[in-house]
């Protein structure tokens, strides 16, 4: 069985688009196998303000059957340079929706972050032999903080907890 | 509910309310620390198999439930 994000990581990896995968599900890849600390709607990932690697990340969608939309609306085409040029200047997120409610978005913005400090310290993970690329753990509940949003100050406040219960447990240590 | 049982219960969402807007979670040292322990597991370094991770998205329940089977119980 394989993770529904494999797909889109292994077309990713072949279009060699940069990015890292932040927010809550990113955090949850820090958890125990099997098991998901946090609930989200969405996997975010992050990328660079860079036109050509934005169009390969859709690309990317399009040859996994992944939906693109961008403001509630279907991505306008064709997504090229000049669109991708232009949704970067919104700094604007696009989202990829598939199969079985898969949710992605493709956001610009990690919010006390540059992309450049995320990317050189991130994580190389494998999902069913694909690698998936990862923000780590500091940076991602930094940005949270950074965000001061209520819903991440809940998460922070949670997160703190739920990292002393899973140290507790002999097969973290 | 009499008048002043819905005041006192106004008052302490109002209070509610007032903490809510002005707490800011901090990172303390010791979240901190939890953070740098958990990074520095074996399983959370570069390469390691995440294959049976959830991710927590609603897409992942859906596939896995999908992919359940029920067996009938042997007796």
């Amino acid at each position: 069985m394989t993770h529904p994000l494999s797909p889109l990581a292994a077309a990713l990896g072949r279009h060699s688009v940069r990015y890292v995968m932040i927010g809550i599900s990113a955090a949850n890849l820090y958890g125990p196998d099997g098991q998901a600390i946090f609930a989200t709607e969405d996997i975010d990932l992050f990328l660079p303000l860079d036109a050509d690697n934005l169009v390969a990340a859709w690309a990317s969608c399009d040859e996994t059957a992944l939906e693109l939309w961008s403001n509630n609306e279907p991505l306008d085409r064709p997504r090229d340079r000049f669109l991708a040029e232009r949704v970067i200047e919104r700094r604007a997120l696009t989202r990829a929706r598939g199969a079985n409610q898969l949710i992605v978005d493709f956001t610009l913005v990690m919010k006390g972050f540059d992309f450049e400090t995320v990317w050189n310290e991130r994580r190389e993970f494998l999902m069913d032999d694909v690698p998936v690329l990862a923000a780590r753990l500091l940076h991602i509940v930094e940005s949270k903080q950074a965000t001061g949003r209520e819903k991440d100050q809940l998460f922070l406040a949670t997160h703190l907890d739920a990292l002393q219960q899973l140290l507790k447990k002999s097969d973290l240590r | 509910m009499t008048d002043e049982r819905l005041e006192r219960v106004l008052r302490g969402l109002e209070k509610a309310r007032q903490f809510a807007e002005s707490y800011r979670f901090e990172i303390s040292d010791e979240y901190r620390a939890l953070i740098a322990q958990v990074e520095a597991l074996p399983r959370n370094q570069s390469g390691a198999d995440k294959s049976g991770r959830w991710l927590g998205s609603l897409a992942e329940h859906k596939s896995w439930y999908r992919n359940v089977r029920l067996v009938p119980r042997k007796r």
